[in-house]
């Protein structure tokens, strides 16, 4: 099925999966209606076949109602089939993750476009198709609206007074990854390119901004309206198309005239703002690369209720407004300009040079990455971009480590899902809509550290050679007519970026791409050395675990720096099989002779006080890949005192970031001195000082015996932000310096950590915060104090501890501690005056809610979720909402409410802005009111009801959430059946009868009954049988050529609470231990029974994938007919749906069996009666008879999936009958 | 601060009539009502001395006011001329002249004097002359220099045109003041807060006493994004202290913008003068930053429907 775009090896050009070129398409949208949120237009597809005699065209088209479809102006028969809108189409008890993991991906990959699927097949009209073997243009024109989308367009419609554009009501297009197929029908395929004309009609007050050129606007006849006439002259695929409607206003770059940014209404002057560094962005990329930006224009949309912060579409980008900010803001700035800079990374490597499949999406997410990257450094300078690529290296590797595996390149070789190359996650990574969202975030974050590992290897000269040839062939590719098979120079695969490489390097570096772009997992080190001062010699240890999941072995070289007395040495040593031990001489005798200055790395030569080292060793500190030149995790044993050293005069912020972290180990005097004297180093990177507080407030808990002097970090911040005159007071804010506007910012937060005796906050410190708070005063200051006034807030939350508990009692006033009164005062005076002078973003609200919830958290006020719940509401600002919700995800774990978590459920399901949605669920699943682990009230079948309906219908339209919906019952219940269903009825009965019980013979029963329901309703690519293989083995040897990720899914183990349910029904009637081989054997033969039977079936006929879909197809068309065809039905539409089951349609034309052809006849007569008796019959009867044949099909369209196409011809006259 | 109530009292007596009918009780009022009366006296005496029994009242005051026009603008101009010989005080020839200059015969004033049939009027019950507020004494006056003679007027306060002393030394000490304006402004924001609290609805955090710690009620917003993002009033404020250049250029290119949507609906159907007019404004932006940016150009007419 995927071999086309799989197999790099084989395959150097792009082949298209499509039996058509796609050269141009039209859109038009002549009617948005922002009222009734509905959108009519058309498009108008131009293709050239590349096969004779095309009679079938595959479109993308989710939720679009479409009225005609008409080809060269004949009418043209279609369906719309999509099997994303309920996965599993039946009421099966199973609720299996597995069973729906598989079930979803193969609906994806059933209308996949990297395949040549599509959910709208036309038919091409016969007159067309017969005309011999002429190739001519078809030009493919569908009539199409939206009502109420509910992804891929979204409406803002503000409920205020006032017309539309006065309401500053707007509409945008959105998606994670190829979602255009939501607002209009396209090959919605990033490697199909074409030109494209854009056409926007909206009201006279309103502007739309699309891709392209704006060519002209013209008005309507009736004055009210204009249209926005777009060109896009460079081939662009369909998935990079967007759309922006409001009443924005306009800025023209002042830097550069070409580039235009819009924003809402009221908010020009922060646009004018936050763009006016744009253009240090575009010049820097322009000139590293040499290249010129693709596009002739570039715009910048800012839209509320933004899906992602950033989306990059061909010249334009959709920002979330919450990113402009005024001059005042200091934290935002950064955060901004690098949203901006992302997004124009993307639109050279993303937009303008697409990807050839899926698998190559590495390529471009790992370039535009890097290249912004490049931008962090030569902006924010080394520091900042060290200590982001290590942020970014350990983020990588938790996940890793922990979920067990990102792999850049997946090849699924043969089409067979046996070959699953990640079998250790809950979701297929064949598709990037069954991807979780977390995952999807790893994965970009890989791809840009492996550039960075390339450039390592080739160097950064050549590197950038290597997108500069990428984009000049795409540029000249561009300009070329589309006769030329030259547009495909656009699309970017794995093969052609590794081919440039080694063109323009010469270097080899197919270990390197083998090592962490085909294979998952990272790699984790343990250091350890001793010092041997007879030979003098450093000797190393380094050892691996690659047994744990998400881990892998590497062999190769590595660098080791040592920093000795003499200075700093560079070992590279060779990581081989068996080797553990290296020995690495030493430079310099231990030193008797102090006065010497020490050389370091950088040539900077120090005086070093050396009194704390070993007398008899020169060593004074060791680092394992300095560089970060693996995708590793060191944990590297070494004495304090060379931490310390580590810390203070090592250069690289890695290294001091590193040694603060092992400090936290040595809590020692030495250690407080060192950080303290780090804390007051202002050449020191401001985030490594941030940390060195952190560090300070925990080294001085683990002293706090030991502890001498006024509570950590006082008398410091006096020194450094408090007047000269009156040490208790802090200066007036002018926050200069953002070196000490962060430090300022931190400390306070740092030092509420501390804890005395007690456990308690110091009274000290309390106080000293509470007089910050007090006497913070900004009146003089440029800058916005907000966020520094809320971390203020959540320092007081910092400091507060559990409430001294008198069981059970009621929170009352009267009993509130003294020093949280205070603190409540302050909180509640702060939250009060955001109501009067709310700050920017609201940072303070969202400081004083969560400060709110750890104060009911603590035992401090009553536990209450009510204030929360109204803050969660739609209206507030998207940061304040966050954060109620937040603190309603704990409370209803940490109450175990099942009310709230339903009112969770509920606006996951109901809330109009996307990222709500997503946000809910994302911290349902990061902070899970209970997990597979632990039993809980709130686990009962009408929560895993809800919840399986959630991720099988009722995210369609939000491939993010969907995925989103299936991490949260993976957490929630596992892999997989949820322990608190009832068991199978069945099953159990015949087992108590025999009073035999055990878990496996109650589930698999189950399992053969869910095989017969699902078949028959799956778009059918696979049979994915879950788990239990263990015990099945015997009877699925057949089936394993059969269904494959069933079987290599692994082995999952029993659920607990299962079995503890088992046990206890099983108990009373005093039955003594279960046999399972007896009762297993028995349900083997069954099983068996059932697969032979299949197997028999399996030779006699021989199907082909589209027809078992036709039953679903023809049901779903049924209940399409309502919505798709408002009011009178067009005779042309009804005729096509009546006239669709007797001429079944083939899936894949390009990979039709060869074997098919004698006993497609025979079949499709079966299936036409088939297709006949189910009218009569009802519905679910029908489903049960297919099941065993759909299988069948299903699996045969994986066998034949590599031949040729070659049958069609055959074929195609049984389709006409 | 003596000014404006000598001007009061001099505007009240030339308007004359204005205090009377209403019952103050002003020394200044009372002074001046007491010399009206008079005037009323010496009214009806002449009245009666020309051989009138009665008169309306409105006749009396009719010729009241013209007698009190006329003694007041004796007094004037004599005063006029005697400023003119830069003296303070009018002397007898001041007044001579006046009269002459009004074309009155001052030859007949003192026959007229004499004449027999006169009465004698009563001069006005002493009232207490209309204290003159006593001006502010701030600092000391200086004294006149050698050079100006000493009956020439006294120098004003020296805080009228040298410097305005502030009357309280300030606390210098800055602890005291930093301490006093963060209390101060906990003070306003508390009393605030819990003023709108008070007034309107509240949520809160303890269910035995909703009154402890109300918090305001939070209030959805239709657009939340723009308090969120847009700076308040108030920081505006320091912004504009601290810079104020910017302000310039923002009103500038706002009206890039504001021109490119006001020619839609401005321009008509088929009128092709205001389709002109339309155009004009934004050539003029062109004009003004050449940009050629296609969301500035003009929107374009439909082009002319054929009949069908």
């Amino acid at each position: 099925m995927h071999e086309v775009k799989m197999n790099r090896k084989k395959d150097k050009g792009f082949e298209s999966p499509r039996p058509f070129k796609l050269t141009h398409q039209v859109v038009c949208i002549n009617n948005i209606n922002f009222q009734r949120k509905s959108v009519i237009g058309f498009v108008e597809l131009t293709i050239f076949p590349t096969v004779v005699n095309l009679n079938r065209i595959k479109l993308n088209s989710k939720q679009c109602r479409i009225y005609r479809v008409r080809v060269n102006d004949l009418e043209a028969p279609f369906i719309y089939n999509d099997p994303t809108l309920e996965v599993c189409h039946h009421e099966s008890k199973q609720r299996n993750l597995n069973y729906f993991s598989s079930a979803y991906t193969a609906a994806v990959s059933a209308v996949d476009p990297d395949a040549g699927h599509g959910e709208l097949v036309i038919k091409v009209p016969s007159e067309l198709w017969k005309q011999g073997d002429e190739m001519n243009v078809l030009k493919v024109y569908i009539e199409f609206s939206l009502d109420q989308p509910k992804g891929g367009l979204h409406f803002v419609v503000p409920d205020v007074e006032g017309s539309m554009a006065e309401r500053g009501a707007h509409v945008f297009s959105f998606g994670y990854q190829n979602s255009t197929r939501f607002w209009f029908p396209c090959v919605d395929s990033y490697s199909e390119l074409c030109t494209w004309k854009l056409e926007f009609t909206v009201d006279a007050s309103m502007v739309a901004v699309s891709c392209g050129d704006l060519v002209e606007t013209v008005y309507t006849h009736d004055m009210r309206k204009k249209t926005f006439h777009y060109v896009l002259p460079i081939p662009t695929a369909a998935s990079n198309i967007s759309l922006s409607v409001g009443p924005f206003e306009i800025l023209v770059d002042p830097y550069m005239h070409e580039v235009t940014h819009f924003c809402l209404p009221q908010l020009l002057p922060l646009l004018k703002h936050s763009m006016s560094y744009l253009h240090e962005i575009f010049e820097f990329y322009e000139e590293i690369l040499t290249c010129r930006y693709p596009y002739s224009c570039f715009k910048t949309v800012f839209v509320d209720e933004a899906y992602v912060q950033v989306s990059s579409y061909a010249s334009m980008s959709i920002f979330s407004t919450n990113l402009l900010h005024s001059a005042m803001i200091i934290d935002q700035t950064p955060l901004t300009r690098q949203c901006l800079a992302q997004a124009l990374a993307q639109q050279f490597f993303g937009c303008f040079i697409s990807r050839m499949s899926w698998a190559d999406e590495w390529v471009l997410k790992g370039i535009s990455g890097y290249i912004y990257g490049l931008y962090l450094k030569k902006t924010f300078g080394v520091n900042q971009y060290r200590h982001w690529i290590k942020e970014e290296l350990d983020k990588m590797v938790e996940y890793e480590l922990k979920m067990g595996g990102v792999l850049l390149h997946p090849t699924f070789g043969g089409g067979k899902d046996k070959d699953n190359p990640t079998p250790h996650l809950h979701f297929s990574i064949k598709h990037p809509h069954t991807l979780s969202w977390k995952y999807y975030k790893m994965f970009q974050c890989k791809a840009h550290l492996v550039m960075r590992l390339i450039e390592n290897r080739i160097s950064m000269e050549f590197m950038l050679q290597v997108f500069n040839k990428l984009l000049s062939l795409a540029s000249t590719a561009s300009s070329q007519k589309y006769q030329s098979h030259m547009w495909s120079q656009m699309l970017v695969s794995t093969h052609s970026f590794l081919k440039s490489i080694s063109n323009v390097s010469g270097k080899d570096i197919g270990p390197l791409i083998k090592q962490w772009v085909d294979q998952s997992a990272v790699v984790k080190f343990f250091g350890s050395f001793a010092f041997n001062r007879k030979r003098n010699v450093l000797e190393l240890e380094i050892r691996q675990d690659y047994t744990s999941s998400g881990t892998q072995k590497y062999v190769g070289p590595i660098k080791v720096t040592v920093q000795e007395l003499d200075g700093s040495f560079n070992h590279t040593l060779q990581i081989e099989e068996n080797s553990l031990k290296h020995d690495i001489p030493c430079h310099s005798k231990s030193r008797r002779n102090k006065k010497k200055k020490i050389p370091l790395m950088n040539g900077e030569e120090v005086d070093m006080d050396l009194s704390a080292m070993d007398a008899d060793s020169p060593l004074l500190w060791i680092r394992i890949d300095p560089d970060m030149s693996i995708l590793r995790k060191v944990e590297f044993e070494q004495a304090d005192f060379m931490w310390q050293y580590q810390l203070r005069y090592e250069r690289d912020v890695v290294a001091q970031e590193e040694s603060i972290l092992a400090l936290e180990k040595f809590p020692t005097p030495a250690s407080r001195l060192a950080l303290t004297d780090i804390l007051e180093q202002d050449q020191c990177f401001y985030k490594v000082r941030q940390g060195a507080c952190f560090c300070l407030a925990k080294i001085a808990n683990s002293m706090m015996s030991t502890w001498t002097g006024p509570p950590a970090m006082k008398s410091l911040f006096t020194r450094m932000f408090c007047c000269k005159s009156c040490p208790n007071i802090v200066k007036t804010n002018t926050f200069i310096s953002f070196q000490s506007y962060f430090l300022q910012k931190t400390m306070p937060v740092a030092m509420a950590q501390l804890r005395d005796i007690q456990n308690l906050c110091p009274k000290d410190v309390l106080n000293f915060i509470l007089d910050l708070i007090k006497y913070n005063d900004n009146r003089k200051n440029k800058f916005s104090d907000n966020y520094y006034r809320a971390e203020l807030i959540d320092a007081l939350t910092n400091s507060l501890t559990p409430a001294i508990s008198i069981s059970n009692e009621v929170r009352t006033v009267d009993n509130l501690n003294g020093d949280v009164r205070l603190i409540l005062e302050e909180i509640t005076r702060s939250l009060n005056m955001e109501k009067l002078l709310p700050s920017y973003r609201n940072t303070i609200t969202v400081s004083c809610l969560r400060a709110i919830r750890m104060l009911q958290k603590n035992g401090h006020i009553p536990s209450d979720p009510s204030l929360f719940k109204s803050y969660a509401e739609y209206g507030h600002f998207v940061d304040v909402r966050v954060a109620a919700l937040e603190a309603v995800v704990d409370y209803t774990r940490v109450d175990r409410s099942s009310v709230e978590l339903q009112w969770l459920l509920n606006m996951v399901q109901n809330d109009p802005a996307h990222y709500i949605r997503h946000k809910i669920l994302s911290m349902l699943g990061k902070n899970p009111p209970f997990t597979k682990a632990a039993e809980s009230p709130l686990c009962n079948e009408a929560l895993v009801d809800q919840l399986w309906k959630l991720m099988n219908s009722g995210t369609s339209h939000d491939w993010r959430l969907r995925c989103d919906a299936v991490n949260l019952y993976y957490t929630l219940f596992g892999l997989t059946r949820p322990s608190c269903l009832p068991l199978p009825e069945l099953g159990l009965v015949l087992n108590l009868k025999e009073k035999k019980a055990v878990l496996n013979p109650t589930i698999k029963p189950e399992q053969g009954l869910d095989t017969t329901e699902m078949t028959g309703n799956t778009m059918g690519v696979h049979i994915p049988v879950m788990g239990f293989t263990s015990s099945l083995d015997e009877g699925l040897i057949t089936m394993e050529t059969v269904s494959s990720v069933s079987m290599s899914s692994g082995v999952a183990p029993p659920p607990q609470g299962l079995k503890r349910k088992l046990d206890s029904v099983v108990g009373p009637l005093g039955s003594s231990s279960p046999e399972p081989g007896q009762v297993l054997q028995e349900e083997d033969t069954s099983k068996k029974f059932k697969i032979r039977f299949n197997t028999v079936e399996e030779d006699e006929i021989d199907m082909e994938s589209p027809h078992d879909s036709q039953a679903f197809i023809h049901h779903h068309l049924n209940i399409l007919e309502r919505p798709s065809t408002p009011g009178k039905e067009p005779p042309a539409v009804d005729q096509a749906v009546l006239s669709l089951p007797v001429t079944p349609l083939p899936s894949s034309f390009g990979k039709e069996s060869t074997s098919s052809s004698k006993h497609s006849g025979d079949h499709h007569h079966h299936h036409h009666h088939h297709e006949h008796k189910k009218k009569k019959k009802k519905k679910h009867k029908h489903k049960h008879k297919h099941k065993h044949e759909s299988k069948d099909k299903e699996r045969d369209s994986h066998a034949f999936s590599n031949s040729p196409a070659s049958g069609r011809s055959v074929r195609s006259p049984s389709m006409s009958d | 601060m003596a000014d404006p109530a000598v001007m009061a009292g001099g505007f009240s007596a030339i308007v004359g009539r204005s205090g009377c009918g209403k019952a103050t009780s002003s020394p200044a009022e009372n002074y001046q009502l007491a010399r009206r009366r008079t005037l009323q006296v010496v009214v009806s005496s002449l009245l009666t001395e020309c051989g009138f029994e009665s008169a309306e009242k409105a006749t009396v005051e009719s010729l009241t006011e013209m007698i009190q026009s006329y003694i007041s603008e004796v007094g004037r101009c004599a005063k006029a001329y005697c400023e003119h010989t830069a003296r303070i005080t009018p002397t007898l020839s001041d007044a001579v002249v006046t009269l002459n200059e009004m074309g009155f015969n001052v030859d007949t004033l003192p026959g007229y004097a004499k004449r027999s049939q006169r009465m004698v009027i009563t001069a006005p019950p002493v009232t207490n002359a209309p204290v003159i507020p006593k001006a502010l004494i701030a600092g000391q006056k200086r004294t006149h220099p050698s050079h100006i003679p000493s009956h020439f007027p006294e120098f004003p306060d020296p805080h009228t045109y040298i410097k305005t002393p502030t009357f309280r030394e300030p606390v210098s000490d800055y602890q005291v003041v930093r301490e006093k304006a963060a209390s101060q402004r906990r003070d306003v924001e508390r009393a605030l807060t819990r003023f709108m609290a008070k007034t309107g609805e509240t949520q809160s955090l303890f269910k035995d006493d909703v009154t402890a710690f109300p918090l305001i009620a939070e209030r959805p917003s239709s657009i939340p994004y723009l308090s969120a993002l847009l700076p308040s009033e108030l920081e505006l404020q320091t912004l504009e202290e601290t810079d104020s250049s910017e302000q310039d250029d923002q009103t500038d290119s706002e009206n890039t913008p504001v021109n490119n949507l006001n020619d839609d609906p401005g321009a008509d159907k088929e009128n092709s003068v205001l389709l002109a007019g339309g155009v004009v404004p934004s050539v003029k932006v062109s004009e003004e930053n050449m940009i050629d940016n296609p969301y500035l150009r003009p929107v374009k007419k439909p082009k002319v429907r054929r009949k069908k």
